[in-house]
């Protein structure tokens, strides 16, 4: 969740890909105290990437069937969670 | 002691058998749950037999009896349907060696004896009686229904229990076999989804009757608001989440038309009755629910998978047995509580049995109306599979807390909770419990 506050300063829009229900993407969220731009489920990242423009889309997941895959074919690019933890994106140095 | 399957002559599996010959003469009294997990932590005190005898003393304590008393032991031996040990993973020897062993190391962990049972509850001292139901606990509860009846054991155990192992459910086993025989090698090999059949069954019924899978998203509501009120279950213990409209008509296809929240999620869970004679059940600590009639659907399709004509004509013939078994009409109906895991089947047994009435094809247009547990109408009280995971028990429990008044917030107040009727699994080839707050 850190992650996610450190990007959103930055200027970053984020939001949540699951099998879990949107609704419950949605209370997450809010339970953090977290804004967020959209949720939605796997098969709906095609649609998402029409939705907003911007210069890169990246989905951080951990299954490669069901969060790579999918990210991929939806012209995502994909960092696995511990590769996102390296990526300067969410460092809060810069 | 080894246990068999229970001979097909314990099942009542055809019309014209007339009222049970021991309708109001057998009785559940006790109910024991284990905790859920979604899937096994390998550590001993969570294995598939540690929460089975967990589930067993809960039921026994429920009830109000001594061990020493129970004398039947009916158990589902199968403890999965999709998660198998792989063949090159070590065996987890820390949980194996804590309990007293039998010849087959994964007993107590991906399956389940009474031999291992009874080597782990010394307590257990009087069994006279011990077998098998296979496959679920609708097959076990008719089984035990039908041995306390004849007589055959007077306080007896029914238990079934369910193991989740990591990795993906029905990835293992035949499925990963590079061959295998019969029409498993199509249903399998291929890679279909298990719940395939069932989604070209409500294609069909869709296009036969102008329906839409977007009709069936007030009762999966329903159901996981009912389950979020099971405190047994799983979503109600791990993962307190709605399931609104827009969640479920967005979800991803598995099979279409059969999406995600179509699939019921495989978890850990053991739950156990215990059932006696109507004379003894007076005497104990619960309430007695009554059982009013046991039936079975032995129906096998013609091919690989049952047409909806199939469907429809077995669940008719299903609801005519359970009727004519327990000498009752749907009118009698307080609620029902069929199986629900795949979700689109639910409406074929409701139709068959004439839930409230309605007839093939208008199931959907009832599940727009009131069906919660306040209403006049309950529809799967209990929330089933969607409600709290795969277990195939939901419903039976629910039929017995339902009845003797102890469903705490489940509790239905729209119907004064008289008879109930549960089952399943599939429309063909299922096991039926009618269940009455009197014996008569």
């Amino acid at each position: 969740m850190d992650m996610v506050r450190t990007v959103r300063k930055k200027g970053f829009l984020t939001g949540s890909c699951s099998d879990r229900p949107m609704s419950t993407q949605r209370a997450i969220w809010n339970q953090h105290g977290i804004e967020f731009d959209f949720v939605c489920y796997k098969h709906m990242l095609p649609e998402l990437k029409k939705n907003f423009d911007a210069d890169i889309y990246c989905h951080v997941g951990d299954r490669d069937d069901l969060d790579r895959k999918y990210a991929l074919r939806a012209g995502f690019e994909f960092l696995w969670p511990d590769e996102a933890v390296e990526n300067d994106w969410f460092s809060s140095a810069l | 002691m080894t246990a068999e399957n229970a001979p097909q002559a314990m099942y009542r599996t055809k019309e014209g058998l007339g009222v049970w010959e021991h309708r109001g003469k057998v009785a559940a009294v006790g109910v024991g749950h284990s905790p859920t997990a979604r899937r096994w932590d390998e550590r001993p005190e969570t294995s598939v037999g540690a929460w089975s005898i967990l589930a067993l003393r809960r039921a026994i304590e429920d009830a109000g009896v001594s061990p020493d008393q129970v004398d039947g032991l009916v158990i589902v031996p199968v403890t999965t349907t999709g998660a198998f040990w792989p063949d090159d993973k070590p065996l987890p020897i820390e949980a194996i060696n804590a309990f007293n062993q039998t010849s087959d190391p994964l007993d107590g962990i991906a399956k389940l004896s009474d031999e291992w049972l009874l080597k782990n509850m010394p307590e257990l001292t009087n069994i006279k009686y011990s077998a098998y139901g296979p496959v679920c606990m609708s097959n076990a509860l008719n089984v035990a229904s039908q041995a306390v009846g004849d007589g055959l054991t007077h306080t007896c155990l029914v238990l079934k229990a369910w193991h989740n192992l990591e990795g993906r459910y029905y990835q293992g086993g035949k499925n990963a076999a590079n061959s295998t025989d019969g029409t498993s090698a199509i249903k399998n090999i291929w890679g279909a989804p298990a719940s395939y059949g069932t989604a070209l069954q409500f294609a069909e019924y869709c296009r036969k009757y102008g329906k839409t899978h977007d009709m069936m998203a007030p009762f999966m509501s329903n159901s996981r608001r009912n389950g979020l009120m099971f405190p047994e279950g799983y979503w109600a213990q791990h993962r307190p989440e709605e399931l609104t409209s827009e969640d479920y008509q967005l979800a991803r296809w598995i099979a279409k038309p059969a999406n995600l929240f179509d699939n019921d999620i495989p978890i850990t869970v053991a739950a156990a009755y215990l059932f006696t004679t109507a004379e003894r059940a007076k005497d104990m600590k619960q309430k007695p629910v009554y059982i009013m009639n046991h039936a079975s659907s032995e129906t096998k399709p013609r091919s690989m998978t049952p047409t909806l004509d199939e469907v429809e004509a077995d669940t008719a013939r299903t609801g005519r047995m359970i009727y004519e078994g327990a000498g009752i009409t749907a009118d009698d109906l307080s609620f029902e509580n069929m199986y629900d895991g795949f979700t689109l089947f639910h409406q074929f047994h409701l139709e068959g049995l004439g839930y409230r009435g309605i007839k093939f094809g208008e199931a959907l247009d009832f599940y727009q109306g009131d069906i919660t547990i306040e209403g006049p109408n309950p529809v799967s009280p209990s929330g089933g599979n969607i409600g709290s995971g795969r277990s195939r028990f939901w419903m039976h429990t629910d039929c017995i807390q339902q009845l003797q008044g102890r469903a705490g917030p489940r509790q239905v107040t729209g119907v004064k909770p008289e008879i109930a009727v549960s089952g399943g699994p599939m429309p063909l080839g299922g096991n039926y419990t009618v269940w009455s707050a009197t014996p008569d």
